[in-house]
């Protein structure tokens, strides 16, 4: 374009400061800027006035004053004597616990329920849909107060356990199962384990390269999972098994050994898992189901065997809509933990929001770093999807 | 010549039509679906007629106490007569008798402020329609509470029930609407200070556990006003859930704008419209449409949790259960049934909910996926 043909610019004249965008966007920015400093003076002077009319010391002393309670559970040693730093970290265990356990878990019946609403069989395609429809719809702290105070409270009592070859017991109280307790020489044992990972990581690798090179393929799978087993056992053979399990006992009135699980426990993760379980099944549905018809259809054509359409073609293109919801899944699982507080799990919340705040009234400090905690932690989760993600993801080009 | 007469039509093998052929593709069409069936099958006959039998054969149904579900000769099932007796305290808490009605006619109002859009002739909609929408929540609170429309004075600690539930989630969507959409907008602008400010404010509240909002609420808000202002219980939970549910419908509608081809704006720009005819009139409406069934997900979800209310002492539904449970003529344990009434309220309306949601979803679906 020649230079004549060029619209003259020219300034704009009358209220030209306020028609600016710029000096708009400016002013707009100033205003926000003002309001938010006069809100945030406000409410930190109120505070404060607030809390000296109290009596409330502000700070974080109080993390190093001794708590005075009890707590349900704990994964390290606490007693009534520690400090509330202590219970801090006694709750953030506990969180941390059952958050693991509820994602490992919803992610397995997720999976398997999302799966099994493309079963040509129609009864498991139609459990899979009651199931997702069921508990998708009914509110969590109902579907926990459910299994604690209907299902589990109807237990039997420790005299009349349930019992699983006198070794697993289930009552009232909780679950019971046998703890297994290293004597000397167990380290060779879990050596072997660590070796036998290691020596599948590099098969895989050599597995991958080979099939690149030559086409060849290697049964990755089968082999791994015979190291996996055949490597420890060898170990555990050689070393004259270095291990013996502590049975739980039961007597008249309580259980004493291995390992228990706490009702509340029980009856938050049960319910996590359900509720969860049945979002994931759904994202699990919402992936296969955005794998256009065609890819199978020409998987069909150049005689792929059914289950290998299924882990070749259609779960990587799935994962790629997976992913994404399984982190939000992930995270309001982790959120949704919280309810631990309405059946007396000692989570991060029990422990810290509702005895710690209530005994010290330090409400800004305690509501503060609970939140930064499940912050942290959703950031964590956040963090690693997106690293899954980023291995599903379409390879472009960059 | 002979000619060719085709032979009469064979019936199709018996065992691809009709119920056998169904259940031999659907059901037995490998021997491991076979067995799966076949054990599925063999467990809902081993518990469905006990469940059902529970549930309504052997139940009981009428009366008033619970004497008569341990009464001899009752049936042991389910004792229904839990749930009937307490019923009043499960929709409307304990909102005194007399004034029933009024929770009952705001029922009705907010059924009607939804359905307006479509009862109202079109150039109604803009200018009764949506006022009438957001001005609701107020009214409605207004008139519940009693004062300003001279009625009895009905304190905020007698609001309960199912009927809380609804009413709060609805008056929270409704003020969280237009806020949200500005916060959406706030993260989409181009003024750095005020993006920032949107996408902390919208972050906060979706990563943070909704719990720890509402002790937020209750403990921490009111050592934030001055000394000696107190703001009502349900009030600053209603503040709580405006934030929290703002915070996720701004993502919705963050999604919704990202959905508008670039074409629109730039048509806009053309015509000569201002940014907020550009917003509303262009803009706006197609996010809404867009955005539709993603909404209703966010309102099941808020429409949920507000049960989470019974940890600071809300009498929603699930927390009148709780003190039914442990009144002292009904300890007889009749948790289950208490549990799948209020599961079963909140299920058909989170169902109808998503029924709709997906029905809209399909309405605006025109690919054509198999």
């Amino acid at each position: 374009m020649s230079k004549e043909h060029m619209p003259e610019v020219r300034p704009v004249k009358s209220g030209s400061f306020f028609n600016n965008p710029r000096n708009r966007a400016l002013i707009y920015q100033a205003i926000l800027l003002f309001g938010l400093g006069f809100f945030f003076y406000t409410i930190v002077s109120n505070a404060l006035s607030n809390m000296e009319a109290r009596g409330i010391k502000s700070g974080f002393g109080f993390l190093f004053t001794t708590s005075g309670f009890d707590i349900l559970m704990s994964l390290v040693d606490y007693s009534a004597t520690d400090t509330y730093g202590r219970t801090f970290l006694v709750g953030l265990l506990n969180t941390i616990l059952v958050s693991i356990i509820g994602i490992f878990l919803a992610t397995i019946v997720g999976f398997l329920m999302g799966v099994a609403y493309f079963s040509p069989n129609w009864l498991i395609k139609r459990l899979s849909i009651v199931y997702v429809e069921t508990f998708r719809n009914i509110p969590l702290l109902l579907q926990v107060f459910f299994w604690y105070f209907a299902v589990l409270a109807a237990l039997p009592d420790v005299r009349d356990s349930i019992s699983f070859g006198e070794s697993v017991f289930l009552n009232v109280r909780g679950l019971f199962f046998p703890e297994i307790i290293d004597e000397a020489g167990s380290g060779f044992v879990y050596a072997a384990l660590a070796a036998a990972i290691v020596a599948i990581i590099v098969l895989r690798k050599w597995a991958h390269k080979r099939q690149d090179e030559t086409g060849d393929q290697f049964p990755v799978f089968l082999t791994s999972i015979g190291i996996l087993i055949g490597l420890p056992l060898l170990a555990l053979i050689v070393s004259g098994n270095p291990f013996h399990l502590e049975y739980p006992e039961a007597s008249r009135f309580n259980i004493r050994g291995g390992i228990s699980v706490i009702p509340e426990l029980m009856a938050l993760t049960l319910a996590l898992t359900v509720y969860t379980g049945a979002f994931i099944a759904e994202a699990v549905r919402a992936g296969v189901q955005s794998v256009p018809h065609g890819q199978t259809e020409a998987a069909r054509s150049i005689g792929l065997k059914e289950s290998r359409i299924m882990s070749l073609i259609v779960v990587p293109q799935a994962m790629r809509v997976i992913v994404p919801l399984l982190n939000s899944e992930y995270q309001s699982l982790v959120k949704n933990s919280t309810l631990a507080t309405a059946i007396g799990y000692p989570d991060l919340f029990t422990v810290f929001v509702g005895t710690s705040l209530n005994q010290t009234g330090q409400a800004i400090e305690i509501v503060f770093m609970t939140m930064a905690v499940y912050f942290v932690i959703n950031m964590t989760i956040s963090f690693l999807m997106n690293r899954v993600n980023d291995s599903v993801a379409l390879a472009e080009r960059k | 010549m002979r000619e060719f007469q085709a032979l009469p039509a064979q019936p199709a093998p018996v065992d691809t039509v009709g119920p056998i052929g169904w259940m031999k593709t659907n059901l037995f069409s490998t021997p491991i679906n076979a067995v799966v069936s076949i054990s599925i099958f063999a467990f809902l006959v081993y518990v469905l007629p006990d469940t059902i039998d529970w549930l309504f054969f052997s139940a009981n149904w009428v009366g008033s106490t619970q004497d008569v579900c341990s009464a001899e000769g009752a049936g042991d099932g389910a004792c229904w007569v839990f749930v009937s007796a307490w019923m009043q305290q499960f929709i409307y808490g304990s909102y005194p008798d007399p004034e029933l009605w009024r929770v009952n006619a705001a029922l009705v109002a907010l059924g009607l402020v939804i359905a307006a859009p479509y009862l109202l002739p079109k150039h109604f909609r803009n200018t009764v329609g949506v006022p009438l929408f957001l001005l609701f929540p107020f009214i409605g609170a207004a008139f519940l509470d009693g004062r300003i429309f001279g009625l009895e004075y009905v304190s905020t600690d007698f609001w309960g029930g199912f009927s809380l539930n609804i009413f709060l989630a609805a008056a929270s969507i409704i003020i969280a609407f237009p806020l949200s959409f500005l916060w959406a907008l706030g993260r989409r602008s181009d003024m750095p200070f005020v993006r920032s400010v949107c996408v902390i404010l919208i972050e906060f509240f979706r990563g943070v556990p909704v719990l720890a909002l509402f002790f937020m609420g209750s403990v921490m808000l009111p050592l934030f006003f001055p000394e000696g202002v107190t703001i009502d219980k349900l009030l600053r939970v209603w503040i709580v859930l405006i934030l929290f549910m703002s915070g996720y419908m701004a993502e919705v509608f963050r999604g919704g704008f990202q959905a508008i081809p670039q074409g629109q704006y730039e048509a806009a720009d053309s015509l000569g419209l201002s940014y907020w005819q550009k917003t509303l009139l262009i803009i706006f409406p197609q996010v809404i449409k867009v955005s539709m069934p993603n909404i209703l997900a966010t309102f099941v979800m808020l429409f949920k949790n507000t049960t989470f209310l019974l940890i600071i002492g809300i009498f929603e539904i699930l927390n009148t259960t709780q003190t039914a449970l442990t009144n002292s003529n009904w300890l007889e344990g009749h948790a289950a049934e208490g549990y799948i009434f209020v599961g079963l309220v909140f299920w058909c309306c989170c169902f109808g909910m998503s029924m709709i949601s997906s029905n809209i979803e399909k309405k605006l679906d025109t690919s054509h996926r198999s």
